[in-house]
């Protein structure tokens, strides 16, 4: 969370994708996608459902290995790189649907975000009487403080409310210290509230040091928050800008508007 | 923990530590059997709790019963040393599978660890220079401790019980640490776990590790207790009972397959050897799978359940006995 780097006068770019492509058999889900994130944004990457947002996730993130193209973290190449290996560089991600461990605490949800950082091997397990070192308890409370989940710590995540889940989702990801956080749709299926709650927590985030990569659907959401704002359809993208040239571009109204999607 | 939990656990432990003096040498061959039962159920769990199917176990236990057979046949290696020769081979057979195995998932996983378990029985049968085949091996040495030769079923009993409480001790302590977490994690949700930074293929092989290790002591205590291998002993069926053990117990605690394990092979002591053993297992597993999906642990807390129902005590229906929704993890 806290980055000496994310105040550098000059912004580099810390997230580089180039011509990124990936197909499944016949279909390019992903075609010669360019995407940029420079320290200390946030972007957006908007488009009509099966515009292969998701797919750039899970290919940004080393989930799905891309079929052509490259990606540079922070000037090293990571194409290829398995996915606990590109985590542990700093680019750390959530996902849509599986955002927690169900059956375990709030705490433990969080104490696994630790885990780049923490002891954990055979000797601590055997040698140690705690489970946890205290510091490793400190820090989870610290980012649950952070978030405002501090008092549902011993609960069970599955006995959490839908906002507090999507919530601890994103604690666990800022446990492991991400310089680039994605989200992977953050304010689906939230209240207006809820919803506004945790875009002011997206912002926090940055403002403290972490650059934001995010999918969303929900327009507001993302028009008020994002800096600038990628928009892909069928794979490829389609414009690129801030909220006010993305939103007034003929190309995304078309897309948006053939689709029948009613956010735009 | 209550006063009355305290007193049961007592006697509970008054009762193992007194068993072969209170009921003889029977019964004192017959529980040194059921530990070592516990302690290929208790080794199976941390493999269970990244959510790989391992059915094959016994091969592994095997492997450690053949090895410090040999060892100690052969070369007169003490017992300390051959069991502890048993077990790393074990292990190193294990990784060795498990490396590429591993990145299986769920039934392909399964698959796997079966033809496993055939292979090394074909192995210890067919190679009879070695392991004598079909004959058997024989005329195995007592286990011994410090040159010391444990001569009677009793003395063999506590070493089984010694053997028992460390091989608990080391795999509870671990459960209850970082690295029993990650393996709920990856049970639970091995994407989520990758997203985390854990390297996911490399503690499923540290699990499976560990498993085949505690396999490994409880095959070579086995070896030299029975003092007889022969190779059909250790086949799939076994495999599949240390899984029953820990699905008849309960997979959602530390205790379950303990619990499972004594219960089962006592019950099914009458059949041992005999068709009726897989028919016992095969019901067991089933009336398990219908009637308690959480296992015998869970058992305590739908009878109390129960008991509130028939007084017409339960005026808050709400109020869910402790027990009753165990968690995947505690």
């Amino acid at each position: 969370m806290s980055n000496p780097e994310a105040h550098r006068e000059k912004p580099m770019a810390l997230l580089e994708a180039h011509h990124l492509t990936k197909h499944f058999g016949g279909l390019a889900a992903v075609n010669r996608v360019d995407i940029t994130v420079e320290e200390g944004e946030i972007v957006g990457l908007i488009g009509p459902n099966g515009a292969g947002k998701t797919t750039c996730f899970n290919l940004l993130s080393g989930f799905l290995p891309p079929t052509a193209g490259t990606i540079t973290f922070n000037g090293e190449d990571i194409t290829g790189l398995r996915p606990h290996q590109i985590v542990a560089r700093g680019l750390v991600r959530t996902f849509q649907l599986t955002t927690l461990f169900q059956d375990m605490t709030v705490l433990e949800n969080v104490l696994l975000g630790l885990h780049l950082t923490s002891r954990r091997g055979l000797g601590q397990a055997l040698w140690h009487r705690h489970a946890f070192p205290h510091d490793e308890i400190a820090r989870s409370h610290e980012v649950l403080e952070f978030t405002g989940l501090a008092s549902h710590a011993e609960q069970l995540a599955k006995n959490l409310p839908h906002g507090h889940q999507r919530t601890l989702g994103i604690a666990m990801a800022l446990a492991a210290r991400p310089r680039l956080l994605m989200l992977d749709e953050p304010v689906t299926g939230m209240n207006f509230e809820e919803s506004q709650r945790i875009m002011g927590l997206v912002q926090t985030i940055r403002d403290r040091g972490t650059t934001i990569l995010l999918v969303e659907h929900n327009m507001r959401a993302v028009m008020s928050t994002c800096e600038r704002i990628v928009v892909l359809s069928f794979g490829q993208k389609l414009a690129e800008g801030t909220a006010a040239e993305v939103s007034t571009n003929r190309d995304v109204i078309a897309a948006y508007l053939g689709t029948g999607s009613a956010h735009a | 923990m209550k006063p009355k939990t305290v007193a049961m656990f007592f006697i509970l432990g008054v009762v193992v530590l007194l068993l072969p003096h209170l009921a003889g040498k029977y019964y004192a061959h017959l529980f040194s059997l059921v530990f070592v039962n516990v302690i290929l159920a208790a080794s199976l769990r941390p493999s269970l709790l990244c959510g790989q199917l391992n059915i094959g176990h016994s091969a592994f236990m095997s492997i450690g019963a053949y090895t410090s057979a040999l060892l100690a046949k052969k070369l007169g290696l003490p017992f300390e040393l051959s069991l502890l020769c048993g077990a790393l081979i074990a292990t190193l057979v294990g990784l060795s599978i498990g490396y590429p195995a591993l990145r299986l998932r769920g039934v392909y996983f399964a698959m796997v660890t079966v033809a496993f378990v055939e292979v090394i029985r074909l192995i210890a049968q067919i190679w009879v220079s070695l392991t004598r085949g079909m004959s058997g091996l024989s005329a195995i040495p007592k286990p011994s401790i410090l040159g010391l030769v444990l001569e009677t079923k009793t003395e063999q009993y506590y070493l089984a019980l010694v053997l028992l409480l460390l091989v608990l001790l080391i795999l509870y302590k671990v459960e209850h640490s970082r690295l029993g977490l990650i393996w709920k994690s990856i049970g639970m949700a091995d994407n989520l776990a990758t997203s985390l930074g854990v390297n996911v293929a490399g503690y499923k092989l540290l699990a499976f590790a560990l498993g085949c290790f505690f396999a490994g002591v409880a095959g070579a205590f086995y070896a030299h207790f029975i003092r007889f291998l022969f190779p059909p002993e250790f086949s799939f069926l076994m495999a599949t009972n240390i899984l029953v053990y820990n699905f008849v117990g309960g997979k959602g605690s530390f205790v379950g397959p303990i619990v499972g394990a004594v219960f089962l092979s006592l019950l099914s002591e009458p059949f041992r050897g005999s068709p009726y053993e897989t028919i016992f297992f095969s019901i067991a597993m089933l009336l398990t799978i219908l009637l308690l999906p959480g296992g015998l642990i869970t058992l305590p807390g739908k009878l109390a359940s129960l008991r509130q129902w028939g007084s017409g005590a339960a005026l808050s229906p709400t109020t869910v006995p402790a027990g009753a929704g165990v968690a995947v993890h505690e």
